[in-house]
């Protein structure tokens, strides 16, 4: 067997997190979750470095028992899907700790820990070659996350907590009935490659699309069951809420990519118009919701569910460029958005509101952050020369392809997202300086300008020069939809 | 039948011997043993303990009938065995200090506590209704007295009192449902009694005679409708009893179903649909009363019927794997809620109850490691992987889909979202909130061992399940 790089990947944080519950000293808890994040991320760095672009089969493959009276295995791999998936997932674990460096203050060992438990269960999720394994991890996530919204969050935390995990639960436990379903159909496997192979019966897909779709709904977040978001990212820390939009909204539009998509080709292809439909009504719906917000988190938290939506279009848009641009869509996502909360987060550290009607001005006071905060609500809204230019333009072009009018009312939500980010920026930023008045602000330090400089560099480097991430996409695509039009029979 | 006749069959429930003798030496030597001797005590029970255990592992093997066919030592009982000495080996830890505060330390508890174990194995072991009558009668007999324990306390006395009446009912039904077989059939024997019958299964008096049965077993784990003594009982009895009865007798009265569920004729008569009906109605009520409890011991009574709500799925799928899932669920399940029962126990110190939900409000900040077990049980309790509890149920799950019972399936797991709220809220009141009042718990070493042993197979099987798997499904009767 090849040199494990994936179980090193998945497995470096959770060491760390468990070296930390031994340390006693606040700061060295902190440099030592800076130092296995770090660690992690160049193993990520050193995967895609050796990844195959011209193959979309798995590569870095492992696979060893684990209960083999049930078919388990410990199956790890990535493909062109889930190979930026691992890596974004490793970079934003970074940024989160730099995020929390001063911000989280009391218990902070037991915040690492759930940080770092948190980390090694979305590297597994993205990474599992088997469906039990992928179950275990995409669930064992509620238990940090519940606590890093619980315990480490704003005022109403008790109550967002409770809605993220139980809306969560509720919506994975019925994809736990179609993984056993699924289990059986296909002869008692959990291997997740084995079961892309299966033909099953369209009335047996149908069901299996609902129960699959519920849970991955819930994720993503599509309307109608989105309502857990705005709260639990309102609630989370800062950190919560880059982990949260950054890498577990992708985790629903993953679970499409890679089982919906390939396991139920006739029911995706079936249900595609019906999904196109709630994806643009997500898009616009997003977008009015993010237009009447005076909440900076909650603005952000709506563009979430607005810019998800384009995701989903994408996806069910069933062509190449639809699928290429959300992919490359949700890598920058995870990006623009994850730096826009952690801009949310840097200012209320200093001034403790959110409201945007007590800013005004900030360009004045904080120069650096109100620059660096322009670059990413221009890539938010998709300016070209930025990353969410080439996901959207993919996305868009893909979406017109398949469906002229949601294509149409994907644009006109795109041009929301320019009205409200804009707006916000407007009273944020520019005018005069009222804010400088009530609030001591300081601009970024070199901290924090080590969390934002990655992001940045991202920002420009998928925008002007994306050919290497779509290089790394690009053949996985091609065989994902193989695999659906070879089997798609309709009912 | 003579003397060399009797040996094989002597051989077979040596362990049953051995644990009983000892309880009888026990009796009367703790007579003679000055008081404050505790630790003495403790100790020779623990070692009858795993006397009884060297025994059972060195005479297990092949399944050795004894005693007319009344009686058998097989991998099933033998499964079921070691949990009950895991149960009672764990009780013994945590009873120490906590039965010296309640003022309960004497040797009777003790020696209670070994007969009611050897009543459970002779209901693992038991393979005719007689003999599981006398196994049953043994251990509720015990249990009875060990409820009433707490002499001065009036919640103790009543609870015991409701659990003989209401105790005492069941197995009358049971008795009549045993004495119609008998009747119809001519035997009480389990294979006779199936192979007795050749006319239609479904035969009215037969049908009566098998509802009656089920009725008193049902009594016995506390499944509704015959659930109304759990609450009280488990609210009443010392905490450490409680403990022990939430998964012990419930681990034997699981394993007398299984036997006699299973049997072909009982298996023939679809009662499976009872049982299914039985189960979907006691996780429904386990889990919603569950959420408005403030007690503790209370909330966690409502807990284990919705467990056993979620294990009787596990019968209702029947077949190998269906009784591998249930004896693995009752493992499991033995080593989660002696481990959170034991964190209540160990709350008991001084003028401390720690039976008050709130009484736990900050407990996260108080003492943060304990706080991470208890986090660990919940969670396991609730089923989130990678904890045990998400295995145990997981492998429910599976038996039931095998058998095309799909929609049970979505039911149970729905429910089982119901009842994660209320462990969850536990978790929030330890670790959202801000600590009222600062207290010690009694963390003694054998109380700190038993959560040891406990956490470590509530995550071990949790992470490595495919040991214990095997065990469970090697240990199947019959297949």
């Amino acid at each position: 067997m090849a040199f494990p790089l994936l179980s090193l990947i998945v497995f470096a944080p959770a060491t760390g997190a468990a070296i930390l519950m031994f340390l006693r000293s606040d700061d060295a808890v902190r440099w030592v979750a800076l130092g296995f994040t770090l660690l992690d991320l160049a193993f990520a760095i050193a995967m895609l470095a050796g990844f195959d672009t011209g193959t979309s089969a798995m590569q870095f493959v492992e696979k060893r028992p684990w209960v083999p009276a049930l078919g388990i295995t410990f199956a790890l791999g990535v493909d062109g899907i889930s190979a930026l998936f691992v890596f974004l997932t490793a970079l934003l674990g970074l940024v989160s700790v730099l995020a929390s460096w001063i911000a989280i203050d009391r218990k902070v060992k037991q915040f690492m820990v759930s940080l770092l438990a948190m980390q090694s269960l979305m590297l597994g999720v993205f990474s599992a070659l088997d469906l039990f394994l992928f179950y275990v991890c995409w669930e064992a996530m509620l238990i940090p996350m519940y606590l890093i919204i619980g315990v480490w969050g704003g005022d109403g935390r008790v109550y967002a907590a409770f809605k993220f995990f139980l809306y969560t639960l509720a919506g994975s436990l019925l994809f736990l009935i179609g993984v056993i379903v699924l289990y059986f159909e296909g002869g008692r496997t959990f291997d997740i490659l084995a079961l892309m192979m299966l033909n099953l019966p369209f009335d047996v897909q149908s069901w299996l699309f609902f129960a699959f779709l519920v849970a991955f709904a819930v994720k993503v977040p599509m309307v109608p069951l989105h309502t857990w978001l705005p709260d639990a990212h309102v609630q989370a820390p800062t950190a919560g809420s880059i982990i949260l939009a950054g890498v577990l909204l992708k985790m629903g539009a993953y679970g499409f990519l890679r089982f919906s998509l390939p396991m139920l080709p006739a029911a995706s292809v079936y249900y595609s118009t019906l999904m196109m439909a709630l994806s643009a009504f997500a898009i616009v719906y997003g977008g009015l919701l993010a237009l009447a917000q005076d909440d900076l988190k909650k603005l952000v938290a709506y563009s979430s569910i607005s810019h998800m939506g384009f995701v989903t279009l994408g996806i069910f848009a069933l062509n190449p460029l639809g699928l290429q641009g959300s992919i490359l869509q949700m890598f920058n996502h995870g990006v623009t958005t994850g730096a826009l909360f952690l801009f949310v987060g840097l200012i209320y550290e200093r001034t403790h509101t959110r409201s945007i009607a007590d800013y005004g001005g900030l360009m004045k006071v904080a120069p650096v952050y109100t620059g660096f905060f322009a670059l990413f609500v221009l890539s938010s809204m998709a300016l070209p020369g930025t990353n969410a230019f080439v996901g959207e333009l993919l996305v868009l072009s893909g979406g017109f392809a398949a469906n002229l009018a949601f294509g149409a009312v994907a644009v006109f939500g795109a041009l929301l997202g320019a009205a409200y980010l804009l707006g916000m920026y407007r009273k944020v930023a520019l005018g005069p300086a009222s804010v400088g008045a009530r609030f001591k602000v300081r601009d970024v330090n070199g901290r924090e300008m080590a969390a934002i400089l990655p992001l940045a560099v991202f920002v420009f480097w998928v925008g002007l020069y994306p050919k290497p991430f779509l290089a790394i996409i690009d053949s996985s695509v091609t065989h994902l939809l193989q695999q659906v039009h070879d089997k798609e029979t309709g009912p | 039948m003579i003397a060399a006749a009797l040996l094989p069959s002597i051989l077979a429930s040596l362990p049953e011997i051995i644990v009983i003798t000892g309880a009888c030496i026990l009796l009367i030597a703790g007579q003679l043993t000055p008081k404050g001797q505790g630790a003495v005590l403790v100790s020779a029970a623990v070692a009858v303990v795993l006397l009884a255990a060297l025994a059972t592992f060195t005479v297990s093997g092949a399944a050795q009938p004894a005693y007319a066919d009344m009686f058998v030592a097989d991998p099933f009982s033998v499964f079921f065995k070691s949990l009950f000495y895991l149960a009672i080996l764990l009780t013994f830890l945590l009873s120490r200090n906590y039965a010296e505060i309640e003022g309960i330390a004497g040797s009777e508890y003790y020696v209670l506590l070994l007969l009611a174990l050897s009543g459970m194995m002779i209901m693992a072991s038991a393979t005719d209704l007689l003999s599981i009558y006398v196994g049953l009668e043994l251990m509720v007999l015990c249990t009875y007295v060990l409820t009433g324990f707490l002499r001065r306390e009036q919640r103790s006395n009543e609870a015991a009192l409701k659990y003989v009446i209401l105790g005492a009912v069941s197995t009358g039904i049971f008795l009549y449902g045993v004495s119609l077989v008998y009747g119809l059939t001519g035997t009480t024997q389990l294979d006779r009694m199936a192979a007795a019958v050749t006319g239609d299964p479904l035969d009215p008096g037969l049908l009566l005679a098998v509802v009656f049965i089920v009725t008193g077993l049902v009594f016995k784990i506390g499944a509704v409708p015959f659930h109304m003594w759990v609450p009280d009982v488990y609210e009443g009895a010392p905490t450490t009893i409680t403990a022990f009865m939430s998964v012990g007798p419930k681990a034997a009265g699981f394993a007398v179903i299984l036997r006699v569920f299973l049997n072909p004729l009982v298996a023939g008569s679809n009662v499976w649909i009872i049982l299914a009906v039985i189960a979907v109605v006691t996780m429904t009520l386990g889990s919603f009363v569950a959420l408005v409890q403030e007690n503790f011991k209370r909330l966690l009574a409502y807990s284990s019927i919705a467990h056993a709500g979620f294990a009787i799925f596990g019968i209702v799928a029947g077949g190998a794997d269906g009784i591998a899932s249930v004896m693995l669920y009752l493992l499991i399940y033995t080593f989660m809620n002696l481990g959170i029962f034991g964190a209540v126990i160990m709350m008991r110190n001084g003028n401390f109850s720690g039976e008050v939900i709130e009484d736990y409000a900050g407990f996260a900040k108080l003492h943060p490691g304990l706080a991470l077990l208890m986090l660990l049980y919940l969670f396991s309790l609730a089923g989130i992987p990678p904890t045990a509890g998400f295995f145990a149920k997981f492998y429910v799950l599976v038996a039931l889909i095998e058998r095309g019972f799909v929609l049970l399936a979505v039911i149970a797991v729905l429910l089982s979202a119901v009842a994660a709220y209320f462990y969850i809220r536990i978790v929030m009141v330890m670790f959202m909130r801000e600590p009222e009042r600062v207290f010690e718990p009694a963390l003694t070493p054998l109380v700190g061992t038993a959560l040891a042993v406990t956490a470590a197979g509530t995550l071990g099987i949790g992470l490595f399940p495919a040991w214990f798997l095997r065990l469970a499904q090697q240990s199947v009767f019959g297949g």
